[in-house]
């Protein structure tokens, strides 16, 4: 039987062809069933793909208070004027739509006064690279633009105000240096789902900003957006289907953390206007536990100016220019001591009882060392004087002949136990190590044995020796707190008790003649810093005029460490002013204005305390 | 008031199980089109819906009238519409609107209207008179000739305006109706013979010069020897490979085949489907060609399951309408209506699905657009037409 007798009979032929049609009809069925509800997850992926943006949202910044809480940096909104292209969006070609945002732009420009900095290819580049996202066209009006704005807004549909956070530093370049400023950051690609459009978001570059960036950063959230076949943001929330399959919405991003430092905000002021018109640097430290209340260096900046933006020229000149305004000469500069090294040298003698409070030495002007004469500031010389004085003094050749019977070893393990030539640890980046020279480091660098003279130079703080004025302050904290050297703190810690980084075990005694001969330098009518007293309250320190430099060039730098009050110290304070007289005339009678406010500061905080506590019915109200 | 009479009693008797099921997919056919077009931004889009329900009117009315006259004075007046149809052909060409880049469409005082869609039921009539005939000899090579000659010209003509989708279905319809009427097996072998040939000679010609390396001048030689107009080849290509250029050529593949498996089981809802109203599916056709997307997408497999089931009805009762027909002339009729629109289904949601390459194939009763309506209800009315003849009025 062949085929076409089975086909000979028309009735067989349709019926066959029926059953063609149906089977037909039966594997579309089942193509579709595969198709929909087997592959269904597949589909609704490529839909979710091509139809929806993420975008990332970052959390806002937290604040940088002082200890007492005030904000040292915050964010401002900034009002800007957005367009959303969808609303002007026009049919046929893309540049038809560009030629009607140029347009309303341009009729912006006119109405609001405000010169047009935006390009077609500007808009151009925008379409097609996130049109579902508002365009900027002016960034941080001013109120003049916004009072023309609300005139006038009625005209333009599709423009509208848009908000952005821009960081602000109320109190201008106090404190600039540590808090460091804020630049755009770069986001992270790598994440598991990529974001479409990430929002610009600010990312601490140098300073707090920087190095407590993930607790002020927060925790980004996103924001899913409908958009059409073209890219155009969908605003209709028609379109239920998308909460079934997909997730439309938005996952809110949280804040970041305050972060709130050990500075105080008076005291920070004081130092930075006592240095104002000098290059240099100032250290206040509470010598407790090491909590850095104030720290300055000069000359400084504005970080508003980069927050708004600068321009290359701008940015070079701040970062290149001649002061370094850009460098925190607290922790990264490095300047020789000269005479405020003299108390390392003088515990370094008492505690290996090399030296005691009776040890005389004379001082005819200068120190002769074979052909080497080294001159001390008095040229007719202090005769013969016990340590106390000598302190008081700051005499150069009893200096050379107490670290000449002391040895450079000992003073060189004293100073790298109280962290010089070490960094201190603070939480900002850039520090700087300083320098303390040995043997070792002589014959590395210098490919030369240690000399005697060397030991001289070692002993009143010269030569090849340098530090920074923050580890200045963590020493000096050791000398007024009794040999605690602390990790200084910028960030406040929960707790008052400090970072202990060593324990000196100083004797009581060594102590007790050190700090006599620093109480002497300011409270003695003879003593090189005495224009630093102030009246109620007794002090102690020690100047220093370090050279530096060629010795033609006759450049000093001029020093000053203080700490107050003298029997229960509650601040160290350092100051370093580059080219400086010397370090009783250039800085003492700016450590003298310093203590002033800040004992001042002190007894207005204790009263407002009492009344507080007086008062206590009255907090009802201020709340 | 005789005829009149007489007329009702037609109407009493044609297949209800056909007109319902018609019924039912003209109404989805309105809503679906309504959902496809209720987001457009122009007010003639969105009102679109509204001219499908007049539409409907005319269809239903061509539907009756087809259904009250005797199939069998059809036959007669064949020739003579056939050849004011060849006319409108060659008239398109010359004179037609072009839209798209191709000369489809004339302009009747204000109506558009698509000549090929009316030489589709036309030359079908014709065979159908032609097979017919009681002196016809299928055996014959020379009748066979002649068939596929009168077959060949409207063929050619649409071809050139370019309308290969509409062109394409006369190859099946044909085909079909040669097997039903009885042309011996070795014509029907030969002519699947000769069209594998054909679709392998296309794809050689399309894909061979590239693998064997020639110039691009070359290909485009080979190419233009193989009678394909470069968007055709462009489609066929895009079939083979959606990926090569998913924003072009491959869009309306990739995005259809989205919007249909992102249905589901009961679909994102009426007036939800996101591929449609965010414009993946472009929107210039998706009332038209590509309403089956847009309803498999907002009612899942279950709208698309119901739809198929009653076109399934729709074929099955015809069919056994061809089988109870009284005569020849009348079962060929049918067998011909029927696999017209049998093809338009299967090509039009083979492409939406993906199982085909993307030809201009409007989905009968659901599509937006007056001529096809009217050819489509033409058809089922002469279908009733014999069904209401099967036994003495």
């Amino acid at each position: 039987m062949t085929l076409s007798d089975i086909f000979a009979r028309e009735f067989t032929r349709i019926r066959v062809l029926l059953a063609m049609m149906i089977a037909a009809l039966i594997f579309l069925c089942i193509f579709l069933w595969q198709l929909q509800v087997f592959n269904v997850r597949k589909y609704r992926g490529s839909v979710e793909k091509q139809s929806v943006r993420r975008v990332r949202l970052p959390g806002a910044r937290g604040n940088i208070l002082d200890r007492n809480g005030v904000a040292l940096a915050d964010n401002r909104p900034s009002y800007c004027i957005a367009v959303y292209i969808e609303e002007l969006r026009q049919p046929g070609r893309w540049d038809k739509t560009i030629d009607k945002v140029e347009k309303v732009i341009n009729e912006l420009s006119e109405k609001l006064l405000l010169e047009k900095r935006i390009t077609r290819e500007d808009i151009r580049k925008h379409i097609k690279s996130r049109l579902y996202m508002p365009f900027l066209v002016w960034r941080d009006i001013d109120d003049a633009v916004m009072a023309r704005w609300a005139e006038s807004n009625a005209k333009f549909p599709g423009v509208d105000i848009y908000v952005e956070p821009v960081r602000v530093y109320p109190d201008g370049q106090l404190a600039a240096h540590l808090l460091g400023y804020v630049g755009k950051a770069d986001p992270n690609q790598n994440e598991e789902e990529p974001y479409h459009f990430y929002m610009p978001e600010m990312s601490g570059k140098w300073g707090i900003e920087a190095v407590m960036n993930d607790t002020l950063a927060g925790v980004p959230g996103g924001r899913l957006i409908c958009v059409d076949a073209s890219g155009y943001k969908r605003r209709d929330k028609r379109l239920q289907a998308f909460e079934q399959g997909t997730k439309i919405g938005e996952r809110l991003a949280r804040s970041g953390n305050d972060v709130e430092l050990t500075l105080d905000v008076g005291i920070q002021r004081l130092l930075e206007q006592s240095l104002t018109n000098a290059t240099g640097a100032g250290v206040i430290m509470d010598p407790r536990n090491g909590d850095i209340l104030a720290m300055t260096s000069s000359p400084g900046f504005d970080p508003n100016r980069i927050s708004e933006g600068l321009s290359k020229h701008e940015w070079d000149e701040l970062r290149t220019g001649e002061d370094n305004p850009m460098i925190n000469r607290a922790i990264s500069g490095i300047y020789p001591p000269g005479s405020i090294f003299k108390p390392v040298v003088v515990m370094a003698a008492l505690e290996n009882n090399k030296a005691g409070e009776g040890t005389f030495f004379h001082c005819p002007g200068y120190f002769q060392l074979g052909n080497v004469r080294f001159h001390c500031w008095s040229k007719e010389g202090h005769g013969s004087i016990n340590l106390r004085k000598a302190i008081e003094q700051s005499c150069n050749a009893y200096f050379c002949q107490l670290g000449l019977s002391c040895g450079h070893e000992l003073i060189y393990d004293m100073a790298s136990n109280l962290g010089f030539g070490q960094k201190t640890g603070v939480d900002l980046g850039m520090e700087m190590t300083g320098l303390v020279p040995n043997e070792s480091w002589k014959k590395k660098v210098m490919h030369d044995g240690w000399r005697k003279g060397d030991t001289c130079n070692f002993s009143i703080g010269q030569g090849a020796l340098c530090v920074t004025p923050l580890q200045v302050a963590v020493f000096l904290s050791a000398i007024a707190n009794g040999g605690n050297v602390y990790r200084p703190r910028i960030i406040k810690a929960k707790d008052d008790n400090g970072v202990l980084v060593r324990k000196m075990n100083w004797s009581k005694e060594s102590l007790r003649i050190l700090r006599n001969g620093m109480h002497d330098v300011i409270q003695s009518d003879t003593g090189t810093g005495k224009r630093a007293r102030i009246p109620d309250v007794e002090m102690a320190g020690k100047t220093g005029t370090a050279e530096y430099g060629p010795k033609t060039a006759r450049k000093k730098n001029a020093w000053m460490i203080v700490f107050a009050p003298f029997d229960k110290p509650r601040y160290a304070i350092v100051m370093v002013i580059e080219e400086g007289i010397s370090g009783g005339v250039t800085i003492a009678p700016r450590i003298r204005e310093i203590a002033q406010g800040v004992f001042t500061i002190e007894k207005s905080k204790t009263t407002a305390l009492e009344s507080k506590h007086a008062g206590a019915w009255s907090r009802g109200m201020d709340d | 008031m005789i005829n009149f009479e007489r007329y009702l009693g037609i109407i009493r008797h044609m297949n209800w199980v056909i007109t319902i099921a018609i019924g039912l997919l003209m109404m989805m056919g309105v809503f679906f089109i309504y959902s496809a077009c209720y987001s457009s931004e122009e007010l003639f889009v969105r009102s679109l819906y509204m001219k499908q329900i007049t539409w409907i009117w005319v269809g239903f009315a061509c539907y009756i009238f087809f259904a009250i006259y005797d199939y069998r004075k059809i036959g007669r007046l064949s020739w003579w519409v056939y050849a004011g149809v060849l006319f409108l052909l060659v008239f398109v060409l010359i004179a037609g609107t072009k839209v798209y880049g191709a000369r489809r469409w004339l302009d009747f005082f204000g109506i558009r209207f698509q000549p090929s869609e009316l030489a589709k039921i036309v030359t079908l009539i014709v065979l159908a008179r032609i097979m017919s005939r009681p002196d016809v000899r299928l055996w014959e090579f020379r009748t066979i000739a002649f068939i596929l000659v009168v077959v060949g010209v409207p063929f050619l003509l649409v071809l050139a305006e370019p309308d290969l989708g509409t062109a394409m279905i006369f190859v099946p319809v044909t085909f079909l109706m040669m097997f039903v009427a009885g042309v011996p097996m070795r014509f029907l072998m030969s002519f699947v013979g000769m069209g594998t040939a054909a679709v392998v000679f296309i794809i050689a010609a399309m894909f061979l010069p590239a693998i064997l390396g020639m110039s691009e001048a070359t290909q485009e030689k080979v190419m233009r020897y193989s009678g394909l107009r470069a968007h055709q080849r462009d489609r066929i290509m895009t079939f083979f490979q959606p990926d090569k250029d998913p924003l072009g050529a491959g869009w309306n593949k990739t995005q259809s085949e989205i919007a249909v498996g992102s249905g589901g089981m009961w679909g994102k809802g009426f007036k939800q489907g996101t591929q449609n109203i965010l414009g993946f599916l472009p929107k210039s056709v998706a009332h038209t060609d590509f309403i089956y997307s847009v309803i498999a997408e907002e009612k899942g497999f279950f709208g698309s399951f119901s739809i198929l089931l009653l076109f399934g009805t729709i074929i099955a009762a015809g069919m056994q309408t061809a089988i109870m027909a009284r005569d020849r002339m009348g079962r060929l009729l049918v067998v011909a209506m029927i696999s017209m629109i049998f093809c338009h289904v299967f090509i039009n949601i083979a492409m939406t699905v993906g199982l085909m390459p993307i030809t201009g194939v409007p989905l009968p009763l659901l599509s937006y657009g007056g001529t096809f309506m009217v050819v489509t209800m033409s058809a089922l009315g002469i279908v009733q037409s014999v069904y209401v003849r099967c036994r003495p009025l």
